[in-house]
């Protein structure tokens, strides 16, 4: 789910970066203001944890093997704001460092991965919170699927934000039709495996208790 | 100041690449970059080529089939996506190498320090990743199915996480005994 440079026009990455900028502002700011001395290492070792998540692979039937997210396991853990600022951290990592991804891509993916599937996990999380385990299992499948659909939806607008006088695409040439399929339907096994592993995860990380 | 003037440049050649329309003057900037780079260092270009290529492949691909093979709406689309891709690639593998990002974005304490911290730990974090992935290999007969995969991906997981609770008390702990935390308020 990594978008590289040059499949997002600037009218989709320019105010990205707009809602982003001042979203990293305000999560900063909050990670100040709580005077927690551990703040701001507990947000580098989260970075640091979901970039090893992101680098676990789990086969799918067919004989490809898929790498999870583990956004879910990340939100239920640190928090939609800690969340939010790892995740962004994490893609400019991988695009700065590795070539990953691309710093055009950068805030749209802070914004489908960070925000929407930490936030989606959380609330998941927190309305299921009666039942432990399918609370966890439901937080890490939609830390996978909500961000597939936003970045589903951000790629297919393209054709339609950014074309020539004639209609002709300039940035990434296919619209819902194709992205939403392409985008969305293997990430409803990958969110599975997903879920699977943040259950085992916290099983693992908290044998015994209600929550991690 | 050498590193901040280089993310600059690729900032904003990155960006001027998405405002510039013409498949031909991306094709050329590419060359041109190519050509600086790649002539001394052969095996950046296999890297490079090797990395623009699944993304390119989906994209040709993909447009030949939903578009039925219509060639001349490929002739249209094509090219300017593929130059784009292909230049943008090439300024990857042509300037970051040469950027030290912990230089680069000095310019905020706060990140420069979770990024310090956060790059040593992802570095310790792979090479821990890959004990585990030999660890399992050497255990192993055969092809790990899915239920090992799981578990061993849970165990991943779940010690990734405890490590990094444990890594960031530590890391707070001894910048806290060395007072790094005072003036920081």
């Amino acid at each position: 789910m990594h978008i590289p440079d040059g499949f997002l026009g600037p009218q989709t990455y320019g105010p990205a970066y707009g809602v982003a900028g001042v979203l990293w502002a305000v999560g900063l700011r909050r990670l100040r203001r709580t005077l927690d001395p551990a703040a701001v290492p507990r947000l580098a070792v989260a970075t640091a944890a979901s970039f090893a998540l992101m680098l676990v692979t789990v086969p799918l039937p067919g004989g490809t093997t898929v790498h999870v997210t583990g956004i879910g396991m990340i939100a239920v853990l640190f928090g939609v704001w800690h969340g939010f600022l790892a995740l962004s951290l994490v893609y400019l990592l991988q695009a700065l460092m590795f070539g990953d991804g691309g710093v055009t891509a950068l805030p749209v993916m802070a914004l489908t991965a960070g925000l929407g599937g930490t936030a989606a996990a959380v609330a998941v999380h927190r309305a299921c919170g009666r039942w432990p385990r399918p609370a966890v299992f439901l937080a890490g499948w939609c830390g996978t699927v909500v961000p597939a659909v936003l970045v589903a939806f951000v790629l297919g607008a393209q054709p339609l934000l950014a074309h020539d006088a004639e209609g002709t695409p300039l940035f990434f040439p296919f619209g819902w039709a194709v992205t939403v399929p392409a985008v969305v339907l293997p990430h409803l096994l990958v969110g599975v495996a997903d879920g699977v592993l943040a259950v085992l995860a916290w099983r693992a990380l908290a044998p015994g208790e209600d929550a991690p | 100041m050498k590193d901040r003037l280089l993310l600059l440049v690729y900032l904003v050649l990155v960006v001027t690449a998405t405002l510039v329309h013409d498949a031909r003057l991306l094709l050329a900037g590419a060359l041109t970059v190519t050509a600086t780079e790649f002539g001394r260092r052969p095996q950046s270009w296999v890297r490079a080529l090797r990395a623009a290529l699944p993304f390119l492949v989906a994209i040709n691909l993909g447009f030949l089939i939903v578009s039925k093979g219509d060639l001349s709406a490929a002739g249209r689309v094509l090219p300017l996506v593929n130059a784009r891709l292909f230049f943008l690639v090439v300024l990857v593998f042509r300037i970051l190498p040469a950027i030290d990002l912990q230089r680069a974005l000095g310019f905020s304490p706060t990140l420069r320090f979770v990024l310090i911290l956060a790059t040593s730990q992802v570095l310790a974090f792979r090479r821990l990743f890959g004990d585990f992935e030999q660890a399992l290999a050497a255990r192993t007969t055969r092809r790990p199915g899915l239920r090992t995969s799981l578990r061993q991906g849970a165990a991943l997981g779940a010690f990734f996480l405890r490590r990094a609770e444990h890594d960031a008390t530590e890391i707070t702990q001894a910048l806290t005994a060395r007072g790094f935390f005072l003036d920081r308020d």
